[in-house]
């Protein structure tokens, strides 16, 4: 009895079994026959580049990610060398996939915040009480005394994907190991202290500050700040000082005895190395000046 | 005509707080203060920023030119105070941050100018030409004293291309605490009308009119009376009802005119020249007596000021010197404000100097600044619309700093974030303490920096 049900269940079921797997079948055909006839041709290059690229979709290059970019690329191959995670390395193997002779187009670009004042280093006239942003602080012109140094409401932290930047004490600081060289804490920070620099060596020499006001204001608002003595500038050829401030100029730079003299000789400190393995800043060894207000 | 028997002209939305002014309401103007130093600030405009004429050392006479620049869109600079320049070096301005100044030690015996200057003998129109006044509005650096700052060389000079038929006058002052203009329009009534003459002359409008607030009748009265002594002119005294921002150029003509200012606009495309009363005494002085601006009227005031007052005072003196003319700050000063406390910016530099924009200092007290409900209590928006009722320019405020807040600059946009004039209204109503207005401010400085694509 059980068996006549089985097989009477079959016969219901086996007719829609059938259409279901014709019609599979008939859309299946169409399908491999419209692949065929409206194919897309896609150069295999374009792959290629792809995976030349570091694949984060940073943005750094102007387009929404690196699939656009790896066609934008082989569109117009003058558009190599926007990657900077990628770097140098990465725009030789796109050239060597494209079959093009590419001039070498440098190390790879790092940023160096031009500011080394921790909390206790500067002065500070006045509590901040508004927006938490670096964007809404700089509008108010003196919210901290210092009107050239970083303000450390972290912008640029929000503006890092790669968890490579953190305000340290109040101060945003550069993690090495992490960063891709993405230029997106360069553009967000609203006093322009982020440069993006060509790190030749694993570890930059750096005159962190941006201070342009006279040696006394300087001494005034920040111990750590760039006083435009000049000291530098006479020990080695790299530095020059113009507009109260000193700057090295980092296409030149190679580790030497004279910068080495030159940061020894800095009587506030400010020259300092920034990279992956950089040794642990001196502090000045005058006391700080008070500034009464 | 009396106050009374005219309907009090306004614009939908605004505001009504606290006003604030008994402080200093009865203060006359305090003339004849001299700082030890004066430092000129080299940009004081809107514009290029001026070349400084002299070097350091050299000695300058008050009312010397001393920076300049070729651009149309800029003004000179004057010394206020005859003195030896002691250095030209950066100081803080309260919008632009540390800009170049010329820094003036006074000489001790030398003439101090008390205030505007007066005119005794009769005023006749016809003696002065538009080119003459314009040539001499430009060479005394008069800019719009309203706080813009824009040059009104530039406001008054006849354009074909948007030619102007109304010329309004700014007599509103709709900020708490500040007193200044209204000081101006009691004291120095016949020289804001005949700079208003002037001016009116020069643009080529037809009519004119002067709004003041109606919570100042005895200024309404003044001005009506000198008006009709000089002849009235097609100039006409419309009181406007006390609301802020009743003084924002945009709100002004909404209300007197009944005409709107197209969404980021000028008042000159719909033929309309707004001007302050303190910049047209200052056109009066200029054209008449050939006397640049040097001087304003500050108003110093705020529950933490000892005496606080107007005070006729050179430009550049400082804010610390200020507050010590007027008695020292007390015990509970807790902000220092250039300007109102609606629209004024916090400073935290007291060597800042004032600048030709700079109509008040107000000092406020820890339990003003809780009154004004800022920071640490903020939370989540409750959509009340609040802020959407009395958005002056009908904007929808917390949809915009929301955006603005979650980086989205294109929604921002989208809402209009240009079109703010930043009056402060949103933040004041907020029921949750959201800092609406300083989101927006600071959405206007993203979408700045995108436009210029900072490297």
């Amino acid at each position: 009895m059980i068996l006549a049900d089985v097989f009477e269940l079959w016969n219901n079921i086996w007719p829609a079994g059938a259409i279901m797997i014709g019609l599979g079948t008939a859309f299946a055909l169409v399908l491999l026959i419209a692949s065929e006839k409206l194919k897309v041709v896609v150069d295999p290059k374009i792959e290629q580049i792809h995976e030349a690229l570091p694949k984060i979709d940073c943005g750094t290059c102007g387009y929404a990610g690196c699939g656009q970019y790896a066609k934008a690329i082989f569109d117009n191959p003058e558009l190599i060398g926007k990657c900077s995670p990628g770097g140098a390395a990465a725009s030789a193997k796109i050239a060597e996939i494209l079959n093009l002779q590419i001039s070498d187009s440098g190390p790879k670009k790092r940023p160096i915040v031009h500011c080394r004042a921790h909390k206790d280093d500067k002065t500070i006239y006045a509590q901040y009480e508004g927006i938490k942003s670096c964007t809404a602080a700089n509008a108010l012109a003196n919210v901290q005394a210092c009107a050239f140094g970083c303000l450390g409401y972290g912008d640029c932290v929000a503006a890092c994907k790669f968890d490579a930047l953190h305000i340290v004490d109040g101060l945003a600081t550069v993690d090495y190991n992490k960063c891709t060289g993405c230029t997106a804490c360069s553009k967000a920070c609203p006093r322009n202290l982020i440069e993006m620099v060509p790190f030749s060596q694993e570890n930059m020499m750096t005159v962190a500050c941006r201070n342009k006001e006279n040696g006394k204001t300087t001494r005034a608002v920040c111990r750590v700040g760039c006083i435009g003595c000049g000291i530098c500038a006479k020990q080695s050829d790299l530095f020059k000082v113009e507009d109260n401030l000193a700057r090295l100029d980092y296409a030149k730079y190679v580790p030497c005895e004279k910068t080495e003299a030159a940061m020894n000789k800095c009587p506030v400190k400010v020259i300092i190395y920034r990279g992956k393995s950089a040794p642990q800043p001196a502090m000045p060894t005058e006391k700080p000046v008070p500034v009464s207000k | 005509m009396s106050v009374t028997s005219k309907k009090s002209l306004t614009f939908p939305g605004g505001i009504h707080p606290p006003e604030k002014k008994s402080l200093t309401i009865n203060s006359k103007i305090h003339t004849g203060f001299m700082p030890k130093e004066v430092a000129v600030l080299l940009s004081q405009h809107i514009g290029a920023v001026c070349e400084p004429l002299i070097r350091k050392g050299s000695l300058v006479q008050a009312g010397q030119k001393i920076g300049d620049c070729d651009a149309y869109v800029s003004a000179p600079i004057h010394s206020p105070v005859t003195g030896k320049v002691k250095e030209i070096a950066l100081r803080s301005h309260a919008v632009i941050g540390r800009i170049p100044a010329v820094i003036i030690e006074t000489l001790p015996a030398h003439p101090v100018k008390k205030g505007c200057v007066q005119f005794d003998e009769e005023f006749d129109i016809n003696k002065y030409s538009v080119e003459k006044i314009c040539e001499a509005v430009r060479e005394a650096g008069i800019v719009g004293m309203g706080g813009a700052g824009f040059p009104t060389r530039v406001k008054i000079e006849p354009n074909p291309r948007l030619p102007k038929t109304t010329m309004i006058v700014n007599g509103c002052e709709c900020e708490p605490y500040i007193t200044c203009d209204y000081q101006i329009m009691l004291e120095w009534t016949k020289q804001i009308l005949i700079g208003v003459k002037l001016a009116k002359k020069a643009s080529g409008c037809s009519k004119a009119f002067i709004g003041i607030e109606d919570n100042k009748p005895q200024a309404i009265e003044m001005m009506e009376t000198v008006l009709n002594s000089l002849g009235t002119d097609e100039i006409e005294i419309i009181p406007v009802k006390t609301k802020y921002p009743q003084g924002g150029e945009r709100q002004l003509i909404r209300s007197i005119l009944k005409k709107n200012v197209p969404t980021g606009g000028i008042p000159p495309m719909i033929g309309v020249l707004v001007l302050n009363v303190a910049t047209c005494a200052a056109i009066a002085e200029a054209v008449v007596a050939d006397v640049p601006l040097t001087h304003r009227v500050v108003t110093v005031t705020g529950e933490a000021i000892a005496e606080p007052g107007n005070y006729y005072v050179p430009i550049g003196t400082s804010i610390e010197t200020l507050l010590e003319v007027c008695g020292g700050v007390t015990q509970k000063s807790a902000r220092v404000i250039m300007g109102g406390p609606m629209m004024g910016i916090a400073i935290a530099d007291l060597t800042t100097p004032t600048t030709k924009t700079t109509g008040a200092v107000t000092v406020i007290t820890k339990e003003q600044m809780g009154m004004a409900k800022f920071e640490r209590r903020e939370t989540a928006c409750i959509h009340c619309g609040r802020c959407l009722a009395v958005c002056p320019e009908n904007l929808n405020p917390t949809r915009i700093a929301h955006a603005v807040k979650n980086n989205l600059m294109d929604v921002a946009k989208s809402y209009y974030i240009t079109a703010c004039i930043e009056c402060g209204c949103c933040s004041y109503v907020c029921p949750a303490h959201i800092e609406i207005t300083g989101y927006i401010k600071t959405g206007k400085i993203f979408l700045a920096r995108q436009k210029k694509k900072i490297p």
